[in-house]
């Protein structure tokens, strides 16, 4: 077995050798793995290439790691000199091994500072290197570094753009392909995302991975919050236990109230046109956006109307989110996740209702008062606020005597007979009645501590607000 | 939530026999898959032969659930799922897929048959089927939960051994582990975290 230094050395610089002509072999890679293997097979490489994965057998890599590591300190100390393409391929084996090597990815920004790597190929690296460590904290953060520089690329572009009037159309095909790959980038970036959530269980890392990437890439773009809302439903109801996916859930529901709701009319048109470019501008929102946006006399009633459109899509949205947590919770007793994700959409749902005067003062649209006399809803607010004096006049108990299938939603007949399309939002009578309904016919331990104390919360937090 | 393996035996005298076994190992790594599938066969085995007639059990081992139910006939089926997946639903499973099984295959060949012999395909169908559970089962959010006194939990695979056997032997011994599978055993239990194999 190679144990000497030389033997090392040559064994290293064949295996060095043979990942980078596996790549070049086939340049579709997708998974890397390490095989268990204690002994070495007698003149076979170290590096196998099955499908499109690649397998590193695990005795080599003690001798490979420590030597590889020392090699490139030395380069950085200034004591060995390497080539840049025997940094390139240096980097490459040891951050597939041990992504987690600051020095390596450093070495790396570097290389792709001069130009002599592509941020496409380091995105590829990371994502490789993923498949192995998919929490990898360093990996992330060279990530996210890479996307900054290719959004500075973008930007670069974008304010050459006003100064060159004769070149205008091929400014505009560069502006479209330019977008064009943004959109490609936050697609590709949020399938990394997802196969490093599936490969581990609440890796915060890669959510919040998710979360920039969406702050940064689609800053603003209504229709991509509302498309991963509904791409994230089926996910999240088969990993009931895990936080980091339904918190991310409430940082979507977050961003479209701000979206919808608390940013001024002429900001959210402008956010909207300027993503447009990615593809969102099907969305009926942003039509709605540009409508408002001109001075003509009836911009006001416009502005007001589409306040009204953005609220009840609001509405429909929290609706939602609690019908799903509501069957997640009856269908999977047990889990606190579900029930915290509870709490957290309700608690957004009542600031929402208590503070909507945020907008008022901005645009001089006059507020669309949420409180319960207000006219622009009347059906809802007037059926939630009978609910709440209900609640008041301490008639909590009551809907435990009626049937619980039909609990959770005692209005839906009402409302359909009125013919009101809007479903009824959450109101703290109707969290009642399903806690109630919850505790009525379970025997699950934890699921009847978890009910308890969602009561409580309510009880004690919600029920004290003025 | 998750099911990784869907196994059918037949619980001999001395030791369960392998009739017919379906995988998911979708989210493992792509060279462990192997190693994996014959740790969940071996457990799979290990939990039919530890399990008394007409009786229905849940396993814990790290992250994962082994729920079995043995009939009185011998016959005996294995789901492994992880801790997410409900349970009353993968009894359920169990149940439908013995009945359905000793329908179509006669139990003179029980006690000798093996994957190669069975014809029986239905078994692949059903585990990629329940891996949503709401989909499979009509039943999960009305009757979502169990009438929990009738199963026997195990909170480790050492609770199923006998006094004196220790695990360690029992894979060493097995014939349904590969040399390489053994190895890897040996080197995750050296670091103490046999998790790192299935």
């Amino acid at each position: 077995m190679a144990e000497s230094e030389e033997e090392v050395d040559v064994l290293v610089q064949r295996v060095v050798k043979d990942i980078t002509n596996a790549f070049k072999r086939n340049p579709n890679i997708d998974e890397i793995g390490v095989i268990p293997c204690p002994e070495a097979r007698y003149n076979r490489s170290p590096i196998v290439l099955v499908e499109n994965k690649l397998g590193v057998e695990s005795w080599c890599v003690k001798f490979l790691l420590p030597y590889v590591h020392n090699k490139l300190l030395l380069y950085r100390q200034r004591k060995h000199w390497l080539e840049r393409d025997a940094l390139v391929d240096i980097t490459c084996t040891v951050l597939l091994l041990n992504p987690d090597f600051t020095t390596a990815w450093n070495v790396r920004k570097e290389l792709l500072q001069c130009g002599v790597l592509n941020p496409e190929k380091d995105l590829y690296l990371g994502k490789l290197a993923l498949t192995k460590f998919p929490k990898s904290p360093e990996t992330w953060i060279h990530r996210r570094w890479v996307l900054q520089q290719i959004l500075h690329q973008f930007s670069a572009v974008d304010v050459k753009q006003p100064h060159q009037g004769e070149a205008e159309q091929a400014d505009a095909e560069r502006g479209q392909e330019l977008s064009e790959h943004l959109a490609r980038t936050l697609h590709q970036e949020m399938k990394v995302c997802s196969e490093a959530a599936c490969r581990y269980p609440s890796n915060y890392n890669a959510w919040s991975h998710r979360i920039w990437v969406l702050q940064h890439l689609a800053k603003g773009n209504v229709k991509v919050f509302h498309d991963e809302l509904s791409s994230m439903r089926l996910w999240v109801s088969m990993h009931v236990s895990d936080h980091s996916g339904f918190h991310y859930r409430q940082f979507l529901l977050k961003e479209l109230i701000t979206e919808l709701w608390q940013a001024p009319a002429g900001t959210t048109t402008a956010s909207s046109q300027h993503q447009s470019s990615t593809g969102s501008s099907s969305s009926p929102l942003h039509q709605s956006h540009s409508q408002a946006n001109g001075e003509s006399p009836g911009a006001e009633a416009a502005a007001e109307e589409e306040r009204q459109l953005s609220f009840s899509t609001l509405i429909q949205l929290f609706y939602a989110e609690m019908e799903l947590c509501s069957d997640l919770i009856q269908s999977f007793p047990g889990h606190e996740t579900l029930w915290s994700h509870r709490r957290n959409v309700f608690y957004l749902w009542q600031n929402l209702r208590r503070e909507p005067h945020q907008c008022s003062s901005n645009g001089g649209v006059e507020s669309v008062h949420l409180s319960d006399s207000d006219p622009v809803l009347p059906e809802v607010e007037a059926q939630s606020a009978a609910g709440q004096k209900e609640a008041v006049n301490g008639q909590r108990n009551e809907p435990m005597e009626v049937d619980g299938a039909s609990l959770p939603h005692p209005r839906d007949s009402k409302r359909l007979k009125r013919g009101v399309p809007l479903p009824a939002p959450p109101a703290l009578p109707s969290e009642y009645s399903f806690v109630n309904s919850i505790l009525d016919r379970c025997t699950n331990p934890d699921q009847r501590r978890f009910a308890l104390a969602y009561k409580k919360w309510l009880d004690t937090v919600i029920g004290q607000q003025p | 939530m998750k099911l990784y393996s869907l196994s059918i035996l037949h619980k001999g005298p001395t030791k369960a026999n392998l009739l017919k076994a379906a995988y998911d190992l979708s989210s493992f790594s792509f060279f462990q898959r192997s190693s994996v599938q014959e740790f969940m066969t071996f457990t799979s085995a290990l939990i039919v032969e530890r399990t008394t007639q007409g009786s229905r059990a849940s396993v814990k081992e790290q992250e994962y659930l082994c729920h079995v139910y043995v009939r009185n006939d011998n016959l005996g089926a294995v789901v492994i799922a992880d801790t997410e997946y409900p349970q009353r639903v993968c009894f359920t499973l169990l149940d439908k897929v013995l009945e359905e099984f000793s329908r179509q295959v006669d139990s003179i060949d029980w006690p000798s048959g093996n994957p190669d012999t069975i014809n029986y395909k239905a078994l692949d169908i059903h585990l990629s089927k329940y891996q949503n559970p709401r989909e499979a089962d009509a039943m999960t959010k009305v009757q979502a939960e169990l009438d929990e006194t009738k199963i026997i939990l195990h909170n480790t695979m050492e609770s199923l051994l006998e006094r004196g056997e220790k695990l360690d032997d029992l894979v060493a011994k097995s014939e349904h582990l590969g040399n390489q599978s053994k190895a890897f055993y040996k080197t995750a239990r050296k670091q103490n975290s046999c998790c790192e194999i299935m």
